[in-house]
This record gives structure tokens, sequence and C-alpha cells, in this order.
């Protein structure tokens, strides 16, 4: 009985060997993401064009430019007179914002009295102009800070402490990739062999059902297993994310969300009837969902109420979770007890649902 | 011409049998926009926040009264010690905490200006730093507020008033719709055009139309065509669900957004003739299609913008059609830029989708020979 398992286990293998050109992406898409989310993929703003219209001149106006040109946030173009269509300036883009400084701003100033600078933002990007907002008022106080304050802030960013992107989305990609995989290849896999008919062949040998779905199911396993260790040790070495917390439970942890993907791609092959087909559904009801409503990407708390509820029913919302606090924060069971049963549970339920529906299929 | 039109009128025969299509053309607009839409925003709303008082004095509350009062706060409540917050902010219970020390009202009173301090979950670097924001001008209010309050010296200080064009609500959807179409516009027609050729390839019906007096050419503009019409289909609807389910109109001229999608969809169809020729199967032909449509997206401004990228990163961005397609649409849709100020966009597009026509007909025909 073992044996014909494992010859399944090798046809699979022979299978995935000959084809190269998917093989090869299996092995090159998540190094290929890794870079694109390590390098390319911030939200850091940086040299955003700004113009400041310095209608006063004074040497309290020109230091405040030099505050602000002291940031790397933004590129200074400074005009001495006034500005007429800040509409035009904004749809050709040559600049993100203009910053009016009054030609009364540096008497005032001296004066002791408050001043108000106007600041045009193009917030057709309205986290940048969010940002823009932040940056000028505090750099504009920041010409001030002298000033006697009844009280101060004292801020302490913990787990990421130069709020950096990388470390929030490379674990992240852990999730995303191994359900591409897991899900995405082991549907297509199954889905070949009804289309070719040789589903039919292998359920009148002697080998059980369950043991040829296992058998096809498992090479696709140690892919996407390998895939996720490789994003988290050239991570670790590439872009320096931390890893503050036990990588034998980060391991745990991947086998129970392999286990999901593989129960995703199992019930999507008993729907789909060929691979176009099957691929299309992996995507659009899997890997779709799993990237856009997790939180690997966009915050669910700031989601419509109701698309919140639809993120909990997501598998990725609770290992993107598990995995960002083991990695980043060093949680450990105890303190990540509640998604992890509730990952299991949801393992359980798919499991449960794809063996269902193999089994209608078959009879 | 007449052999073009036939041909024409054979895909359409196809597509109309092809039910699929109509769901893809039809619906999915409005889903994805629906779904994606409503769920892609990075705006920072319901930060969740709990506050340590070891002040316990009327100072301390009217803090802790001020930020539960606002609606981007989710105000858990109190915690008793520092550590039971951080261990909220451990467990993700709490993604900020406020914690006012001991003797805070007495200090401000002797002028000593104690600090509160505030913990932050960095974890969403992008998220945090607007969570800090967001505390850090509260507190300013609040603290405005008392020295005015007791008659102390508000020393003027420079205070920016912002004005936020055309998206004075900071609504990020606002944002993302425009783009979520283009993007929808790319993977539709891309996608479709490879399948649908490397389908004749499987099935050997390009053999049978190559020996019928078409030359290639002809073979190809009848592919052309039938799928423009979709895409420009498919466009209208996105349009439409943009309008109906968001109540986004678009603020520019709707001819040069239609010229500009022309242009647009020349890039499109010349890759998806591309990936035809790559691929063998229709498997292969929905990989290639889908993995260079992942880089494509990322690399285009759609989440991130492109002046963030380091600078090879952004040369890059230079290669990709979709990134001048998005800055368009968002132009026209949003602020309503007049083609004098994207006629670079407009020369770049057409150039490319003009060699990437070209070229991979030209690999098409080799291929057949």
């Amino acid at each position: 009985m073992k044996r014909s398992f494992l010859s399944i286990v090798r046809k699979e293998l022979i299978h995935i060997f000959r084809d190269r050109q998917s093989l090869f992406m299996v092995l090159t898409m998540p190094l290929l993401m890794l870079l694109l989310y390590g390098y390319a993929i911030t939200l850091d703003m940086k040299a955003i064009d700004i113009i400041v219209a310095d209608h006063s001149a004074s040497p309290e106006s020109r230091e405040l430019i030099r505050h602000i040109e002291a940031t790397d946030f933004f590129k200074v173009s400074v005009y001495k007179g006034g500005v007429a269509h800040i509409g035009e300036i904004f749809q050709n883009r040559e600049a993100q914002c203009v910053l009016e400084i009054p030609r009364d701003y540096g008497e005032t100033i001296r004066a002791g009295l408050p001043v108000q600078l106007q600041l045009s933002i193009d917030a057709s990007d309205p986290n940048a102009a969010n940002f823009i907002q932040n940056y000028v008022s505090r750099v504009a106080s920041l010409s001030f800070a002298d000033q006697t304050m009844l009280f101060s802030l004292e801020p302490r960013i913990f787990y990421n402490p130069d709020m950096r992107s990388a470390p929030f989305f490379i674990p992240g990609l852990i999730a995303l990739i191994l359900l591409l995989i897991c899900a995405l290849l082991t549907s297509i896999a199954i889905v070949r062999e009804k289309e070719t008919g040789t589903m039919e062949q292998l359920l009148v040998s002697p080998v059980k059902p369950v043991q040829i779905i296992l058998g096809k199911v498992l090479p696709y396993t140690f892919l996407g297993f390998f895939d996720g260790l490789m994003i988290l040790v050239v991570g670790s070495l590439l872009f320096h994310v931390p890893i503050q917390g036990s990588v034998l439970l980060i391991m745990a942890m991947m086998l129970v969300y392999v286990v999901t993907g593989l129960s995703l791609g199992m019930l999507v092959s008993t729907v789909a009837k060929t691979q176009s087909v099957a691929m299309l559904a992996a995507i659009t009801m899997t890997v779709l969902p799993s990237m856009l409503m997790s939180g690997f990407i966009f915050p669910i708390s700031s989601m419509p109420r109701i698309f919140q509820l639809v993120s909990r029913i997501i598998p990725a919302t609770y290992f993107i979770e598990i995995i960002r606090g083991i990695v980043l924060k060093g949680n450990d069971l105890h303190n990540l007890y509640k998604p992890a049963s509730i990952l299991l549970g949801l393992d359980a339920v798919l499991i449960a649902l794809s063996i269902r529906a193999f089994k209608i299929r078959l009879e | 011409m007449g052999k073009i039109r036939s041909l024409v009128k054979k895909e359409f025969r196809q597509i109309r049998r092809t039910k699929a299509y109509f769901a893809l053309i039809f619906v999915a607009p409005f889903m994805q926009l629906l779904i994606m839409g409503s769920a892609i925003t990075n705006e920072v709303k319901n930060i969740s926040l709990v506050i340590v008082d070891q002040d316990k004095t009327p100072a301390s509350r009217e803090i802790i009264d001020k930020f539960s009062a606002v609606a981007i706060f989710d105000y858990l409540g109190e915690a008793r010690t520092t550590e039971e917050a951080s261990l909220a902010l451990d467990d993700g219970l709490a993604k900020a905490v406020i914690i006012i020390p001991r003797d805070f009202e007495r200090d401000m009173e002797r002028g000593l200006s104690p600090s509160l301090q505030v913990l932050i979950d960095g974890v969403d670097g992008n998220s945090a730093g607007i969570s800090l924001g967001y505390i850090t001008s509260m507190a300013a209010g609040i603290q405005k507020g008392w020295m005015m309050a007791g008659q102390l010296p508000v020393s003027g200080g420079v205070q920016v008033i912002p004005r936020y064009f055309y998206n004075p609500e900071l609504d990020s959807k606002l944002n993302f719709v425009p783009g979520l179409i283009g993007l929808l516009l790319l993977m539709i027609t891309t996608m479709l055009t490879a399948i649908n050729i490397v389908r004749e390839k499987e099935l050997g019906t390009l053999e049978q139309l190559m020996v019928t007096p078409l030359g290639g050419t002809q073979l190809i503009i009848g592919k052309i065509i039938p799928f423009t019409i979709l895409g420009l289909l498919q466009f209208t609807m996105g349009i439409l669900a943009a309008r109906l389910v968001f109540g986004i109109p678009v603020q520019g001229s709707i001819p040069l957004l239609y010229g500009m999608v022309l242009l647009f969809i020349m890039t499109t169809l010349g890759l998806g003739i591309f990936f035809s020729t790559v691929a063998n199967t229709q498997q292969q032909a929905m990989f290639v299609a889908w993995f260079s449509m992942i880089f494509t997206l990322l690399l285009s401004g759609f989440f991130v913008p492109i002046n963030n990228m380091p600078r090879f990163v952004q040369y890059l961005t230079y290669l990709n059609p979709l990134r001048y397609f998005i800055t368009v649409l968002r132009e026209i849709y949003l602020k309503g830029t007049p083609f004098r100020d994207l006629w670079r966009e407009a020369v770049i597009l057409g150039g490319m989708g003009l060699t990437l026509i070209l070229a991979s007909s030209m690999r098409f025909h080799k291929r057949l020979k």
C-alpha cells in the first residue's frame, strides 16, 4: 500500500520536473516577488515636489524654507513671486503641493502673533496628501521649538521602530506565496488528470482515492513549504527583517496553513472541469481575496463593516496575523492561541468540505 | 476588406457562444469595482486605542474624554498598568497606547512641561505614521484649548491651513477606482487575446485558417478588431460602474479618455499576441499572463507612488504601459486635465502600442511558418 502511494508521489514529481516552464516560475516567482516587495513596494513617502511661494522674502521665511529643504521628504522649488494658477501646476504635474508664505510673515512672527500658511495639496492621492499636511505642519512648528509648552508627546514605535515597509510586507508575502502554490498548482494538477482522462485510470488502479489525492498533493506541499522558508531566510538576510520569535513555531504554523491551501485547491478542483477554469477560479476565489482583504497591504480596520466580516472567513487573515506576530513581535502561542485555533478550525471545515465534494464527484 | 469582415464575424460568433465572456465583460467590472473599490483603502480609521491613566485628575480625564469622543479612534478603555497596556499591543488588540504619567496635572501647573507617552504598533509603518499624526494634532488641540482657557499667552506659532484639491474628503476610492478600471482592462483584454489564440493553436483550427486564402496580416487584424471592441465595451461598463456604484464622475473630456483607451488597448492586445507566441497551452498562457500582470500592476503606481521607489526601479517603470495609462486615467478622471498636459503620455502609449503590435505580429508569423 505504501509503495503505491510513493509511486503516485514519484509520478507527480516527474510531472513537475518535466514542465520546466512552470517549475521555473514556482522557484523564481517567490524570489522576484520578494525583491519587488523588499525594494520597490514601499509606502515611505519621499521626493515630493513642493513649490514654496515666498511673498515675504524675510530672514524668517528663508529659515522656514531651509527647514523644509532639510527633510528628504520634499524637493523644493522656491518662487519669489506669486503662483497664479494652482490648478494648472497640478494638471501639468509640476508639483504636488504649493505652500504660500504671506507677505507679512516676518513681521508677524517678530511681533509674536500667530501666522497662517496656506498649503494647497493635489489630493488625488489622498494618502500622500495626508502625509504632506502632517509633514509641513511638523516642520512649521519646528521653527518654534523654544516656545514653552504645557506638555509634550514622547512617541515610541514598537516592533518596527523605523516604520519600514519591508518588515510589514515580507512576512505577509509568505502567506500569499504558500497559497498561490498550494491552491493554484494542486487544483491545476488534479484537474489536468480529469481533463486528460487519466484520473479514471488512476481510480481503477488498486490505489485508494485518498492515497491518490494525498500523493498528488504532497510534492506541492514541499514546494510551497520550501518557498515559504526561502522567503523567510532571504527576507531576513537581504532586507533585515528581524525574526523575533521561534522559527519552529513559524514552521509549525506554515504547515497548518499549507493544509488550508491544499484543501482550497482540492475544493476548486472538484468544481472546475478544465484547467483554465481551475486557474481562474483559484485566482479569483482564493488568491485575490487573500491579497486584498487579509490585511496584507490594506488595513482591515479601515474597511467597511461588511468587508471586515468577509475578511474574518479568509484563512490568510489569521495566518498573516500569526506570522507577523511571531516574526516581528516575538509572539508565542500564548498570544496567538485565538487566531491559531480559528485557523485550525477553518482547516477542519475545509478538509471536511473537500473530502465530501470529492466523494460526490467520484460517485 | 471582405475577408477581414468575415473573420471578425466569425470571432464575434465564437464570443457570443462563450457565455463566460458576457460575465467577464458585463458583470465582472461591477463586482470587482464594488469589492476592490471598497476593500482597498489606505485610509487609517478605527485606530484601536488604550489609555493608561496614572494621574487621575480632571486634566487626565479631559484627555481621555477628548480621545474617546473622536471617531478616528476606537477607544477600548483604560488599562490599569503599563504592562497591561503593552500586552494589549503584543496581542494585537490595541494599535496605540497613551500613558498619562503620575503628577501630570501638577507638573503642568508648575510649568515643568511633563510628557505624555505614546506607544504605537509600528508593524504597519504607514498606518503607524498616520496614527501618530492624528494623536499629535489632537494633543496640540487640547493643549491650545487649555492655554486659552488658562489665559496663558498662546504665542503665535504657525498654523498650516491645508486646501485639498480634487479630493477634499481625502477619500481613497477616488484614487483607486479609476486605476482599477485600467487594471481590469489590461487583465481582461490581454488574457482573452492570449487564450483565444492559444486555444486555436491547441485545437488545430489555426492551421485551418492558415490554408485559407487569408494573409497573416489579415488574420491578426481579424483578431484585433473584435477584441478592441470588447475592450471598449468593458471600459464603458467600468466607467458606468464607477458612476453608479461609487458616484465618481469623469471630470475631463470623455472623447480624450476614449482616445487614450484606444492607444492603451493597442499595447494590451500586443502583449496578448506576444504571450500567445510564447505559450503552447492555455495553461501556460494564463500563467505567463498572470505573472507578468502582477509585476505590471505593482510597478504601475497603482498602489504605491512611483516616487517612493528606488531610482533603478523607477527606470523600469518607464517600460510599463500601465504606468502611463493609470496616470492618464487619474488625470482625466479626477483633475479634468486637458490633452495639452497629457501629450507625452499619449505619444509614449501610441509608440509602445505600435511597436508591441508590429513586433508580436511578426513573431506570430514566424511561429506559424
